[in-house]
């Protein structure tokens, strides 16, 4: 089972690194502005010659969701860590991961370890999501530690001021995770969990559900753009994942992904 | 060789490019600001070359270079003007620049091109050579040399200071 879901990821991972994902790509093919036929030939050509589509192939970062009462006979951590080296020695990707982040900084060469968040879910299944995050996008992380007093309006402003200033750095249109509660961290980490979710998948609670709305229609009107050239749509879509907190506080965590949106799931029944 | 009129080039202004390009980023861009401030002598000369901010993937049998696009500029700002006074003639990159950029520009008459970001298989098509020129050892952030065709660039910031992201907001 293990060398299955290990060449299952894998697969997973080339697919979306060079196969543009097909909520990207419709939106892609409405877009009329500059470098409009370079961003379509570009999708072409990385299909044909199993290109990445962009060279910071990223660092993955897993989401591994264990069902909660069964035992896994195999390691997971090492099966994770095999999908990657074998994706991306056996492609033409770059490595972009450094061992030491401050002194050495010297190249693991093989663009491991990948970042790993373990969860449980109330499931059967083994399910593990994955992002392929560039450092592009992932410079755009923030966090606010905001009053525990403030309202909607409030958090509207603090994320929107900060897309408006920002946002262009990171490739968009973009696609934006939002975390709210928690600790920092549990915000850090549901605001990346949020960016596996699709375009059309709504927070299951309606007040949020709504306000993912609004922020999609409010962040479109700073007219950004495509390649942040002002032409075109600005942001996909806004997930939003939000966990009880402390009554002294309200973290609020936003994260971005870039307009390819690299994301990709295996499921197994065990 | 310049084919570029610099001087005449207005922010906005889309361009196919023709010629040489350096490649460096973060890493081989301390080293040179390090280099310099022990008065060492420089692998690279700098004069008249256009800068442009990438680290390419793999490279593949099938072609010079791997797929290759633009990082993030404003990481390199704070080395601009080392690279100004080493005689450089313009950046490519993407993205927003911090606001002293723009003074830079006018001061050295300089020019800052962005060319489009996500799109390195398509990018990667108009290198026609690639030569590896110092810092080997730093892998895909080495300093490195490329012969590009039809490379498409917009003047982001001028030499008068004009700049893309600002004329938008």
């Amino acid at each position: 089972m293990k060398d299955d879901i290990t060449r299952k990821l894998t697969e997973e991972i080339k697919k979306a690194n060079e196969i543009i994902n097909y909520r990207s790509e419709n939106f892609i093919k409405n877009y009329t502005g500059p470098f409009d036929s370079e961003i379509r030939e570009n999708i072409k050509i990385a299909r044909e010659k199993q290109l990445p589509l962009c060279q910071d192939t990223g660092m993955i970062e897993f989401f591994v969701f264990l069902p909660k009462n069964i035992n896994i006979d195999f390691d997971i951590e090492d099966m994770l860590n095999r999908s990657v080296y074998n994706a991306y020695k056996e492609n033409y990707y770059r490595y972009s991961t450094v061992k030491d982040p401050l002194f050495e900084r010297v190249n693991s060469k093989d663009n491991c370890p990948p970042v790993i968040h373990y969860m449980f879910h109330d499931k059967k299944n083994l399910e593990i999501k994955f992002l392929v995050k560039g450092g592009g996008s992932e410079n755009l992380t923030s966090l606010f530690m905001l009053k525990p007093s403030s309202d909607k309006e409030t958090v509207k402003k603090t994320i929107i001021d900060y897309i408006k200033e920002n946002g262009a750095r990171g490739c968009p249109p973009l696609n934006i995770g939002i975390g709210i509660g928690g600790t920092s961290d549990k915000a850090l980490m549901l605001s990346k969990l949020a960016l596996t979710y699709d375009f059309d998948e709504r927070n299951e609670k309606r007040e949020y559900a709504e306000f993912e709305t609004e922020l999609t229609e409010e962040l479109n009107r700073l007219k950004i753009g495509f390649q942040g050239l002002g032409r075109g749509i600005s942001v996909y879509s806004v997930h939003i994942k939000q966990y009880p907190t402390h009554i002294a506080i309200l973290p609020v965590a936003v994260s971005v992904d870039c307009y390819l949106v690299r994301k990709g799931s295996v499921t197994l029944e065990i | 060789m310049l084919l570029l009129k610099f001087e005449e080039l207005k922010a906005g202004e889309i361009i196919n490019y023709t010629g040489g390009l350096i490649v460096m980023r973060d890493a081989a861009h301390k080293r040179i600001k390090e280099m310099k401030e022990r008065n060492e002598k420089l692998p690279v000369d700098f004069k008249d070359k256009i800068i442009f901010y990438a680290g390419p993937a793999k490279k593949p049998d099938f072609q010079a270079v791997g797929s290759i696009g633009p990082t993030t500029s404003n990481r390199m700002d704070g080395f601009l003007e080392i690279m100004y006074q080493l005689g450089i003639s313009a950046t490519v990159g993407k993205g927003k620049r911090s606001g002293f950029v723009a003074g830079l520009n006018k001061k050295y008459s300089k020019v800052y091109f962005v060319t489009p970001s996500g799109m390195a298989a398509m990018l990667s098509q108009k290198v026609k050579k690639h030569t590896v020129l110092a810092f080997d050892d730093l892998g895909t952030e080495a300093i490195q040399e490329l012969i590009v065709e039809d490379f498409p660039l917009m003047t982001a910031i001028d030499v008068n200071g004009e700049d893309i992201f600002d004329i938008g907001g």
